[in-house]
């Protein structure tokens, strides 16, 4: 019985490393078969060999925590706003009406077209990092939220008006609840949008510090390694990232929908 | 009867829906008294309007003439002296079953909502399933803290629309039983909607026929049986007989029920 659990996750652990283990022996032979210089398509072992310079000096890391940092602080007011704005249009179809089209307007607009703006207005600074950040997750967090006020089943509404529960008790002892595997999904999708908006907060807002910046030093110097290795680590901390909030969302689902066996 | 509490008087009733501007008359002129401590039982064809009549009862609907009265007072939305279960058993999937029985037990302490929670949960069978989710009980299983959960609010009127709709025969049966226990034990007024005449007899006092289009009282039948009721006796086929030839299904179609 161990035995096999045991080879089931050896199997998925192989799962997850097989492919960019593939990738990487294609790289090579791309670069055996004389494809690419050297100067433009660096072996995979110099990217290795950067990564271990960049980690054993401590300001890698730091470059990375202030990442993360930044994500955490954006991501966390978006979800706040987020939660708020689309439980109020949720709650209230005169919100909607007066809300919904601007922002579906606004929501058009990618990321990046914001950044002349808000450099213009706020400089290169810390504040208009976070904003970019915090806005982005606000999107799908509002969306979501709303629809899953929006779609609380009115079998549960009407019972809850059987006794009586109106306003405030009414959204935390039905709305909330009921809308929760939605908000749960907003909230994965902001932080994914989170982290994907923060290269364009860190590359086009210049700041010393940050992975995006590492990526944006790396250009600046012709060191293609440190770029791959730039886009690994966010692609690695990103993957990390949403496999953490999947994990955060399922345990939130199995208070609901618990196994027959027990 | 301990008290005269629970008497349900509808005067003069009638309703109408508008559907695409005209107007749909759903409940024309229901008279309808129930006395406290009964339990009367509504059977119709779909459409009849039993089911907006519960909801009347119930207080979720308010625009209509005539009155609507419990115990001498105008019914003006949804009271803690009547409880309710629903065809579907209506739990809250994210509350364990002790949470739902608890459900409208809001304004008491931690210590008297256990106690009532534990009592009803004990009433219906299902102690020691306080912890468990409606996703892990069986149909029968749910609807019991269903009414465990109208009970726990001491409603002196209990309300039930097609409470045993969803359940599979022998179930259903059984729930029969059950349901005729607790309105024993707990001497309240029940008043339910269903479209089982058999289920009409096995459990009321009274059985009241409706008509659809709009919908009228029929007939009022007494079951003057005394209980528990044998559903195979010569009186208890003799009132179906009697009910099933309001619906105008006499013994050529001795299996059918009302659509």
């Amino acid at each position: 019985m161990k035995r096999f659990a045991f080879n089931k996750k050896t199997k998925a652990i192989l799962g997850v490393f097989a492919f960019p283990i593939v990738l990487i022996g294609l790289w090579q032979l791309f670069i055996l078969a004389g494809f690419s210089s050297a100067r433009f398509l660096p072996p995979p072992y110099k990217v290795l060999q950067k990564f271990v310079i960049l980690f054993s000096e401590p300001t890698y890391s730091h470059h990375i925590a202030v990442s993360l940092q930044r994500v955490m602080i954006g991501f966390f007011i978006g979800t706040l706003a987020g939660f708020l704005f689309g439980l109020l249009m949720g709650l209230s179809k005169t919100a909607e009406k007066i809300f919904a089209p601007f922002f579906h307007a606004i929501r058009q607009v990618p990321m990046i077209g914001w950044i002349p703006l808000i450099i213009m207005w706020f400089g290169m600074n810390e504040l208009p990092r976070v904003l970019i950040i915090s806005v982005a997750a606000f999107y799908p967090i509002t969306l979501n939220t709303f629809s899953g006020v929006r779609n609380v089943p009115r079998e549960y509404l009407e019972l809850a008006s059987v006794y009586g529960f109106k306003g405030l008790t009414l959204i935390k002892k039905i709305i909330i609840p009921a809308a929760l595997p939605s908000i749960a999904t907003g909230i994965s999708l902001g932080l994914a949008m989170s982290w994907s908006v923060l290269m364009v907060a860190e590359i086009f807002i210049q700041t010393a510090l940050g992975v995006g910046t590492q990526i944006q030093r790396g250009r600046d110097r012709f060191d293609i390694a440190l770029v791959i290795a730039g886009i690994i680590t966010v692609g690695v901390l990103g993957y990390a990232m949403t496999v953490l909030v999947q994990k955060i969302v399922q345990a939130v689902e199995r208070g609901r929908v618990i196994s027959t066996e027990k | 009867m301990p008290n005269n509490k629970g008497t349900l008087q509808i005067r003069n009733l009638s309703k109408s829906f508008i559907v695409d501007n005209n107007p749909l008359q759903i409940l024309n002129d229901i008279n309808l008294t129930v006395h406290s401590g009964a339990f009367v039982t509504i059977v119709g064809s779909s459409g009849c309007g039993k089911t907006t009549l519960l909801r009347i009862m119930l207080g979720l609907e308010n625009h209509y003439t005539g009155e609507a009265l419990i115990d001498g007072k105008q019914i003006i939305g949804p009271g803690s002296d009547r409880g309710i279960v629903f065809q579907d058993h209506r739990l809250l999937p994210w509350l364990t079953v002790g949470e739902n029985v608890a459900f409208g037990l809001d304004k008491l302490k931690r210590k008297e909502k256990k106690l009532l929670v534990d009592e009803h949960l004990k009433l219906v069978g299902l102690n020691g399933f306080e912890s468990a989710y409606p996703s892990q009980l069986s149909g029968g299983m749910a609807q019991r803290v269903a009414i465990a959960r109208a009970l726990a609010s001491k409603p002196e009127i209990l309300l039930l629309d097609e409470p045993l709709g969803a359940l599979d025969a022998l179930t259903r049966m059984y729930m029969q039983q059950e349901l005729e226990r607790l309105w024993l034990l707990e001497k309240i007024t029940m008043i339910m909607v269903t479209h089982d005449i058999d289920e009409a007899i096995y459990l009321s006092d009274k059985v009241v026929i409706m008509s659809s289009r709009p919908g009228v009282i029929k007939k009022i039948i007494d079951v003057p049986l005394s209980r528990p009721r044998d559903r195979a006796s010569s009186d208890f086929t003799r009132i179906k007989a009697e009910i099933l030839e309001e619906f105008h299904l006499g013994t050529e179609y001795p299996f059918a029920y009302a659509i």
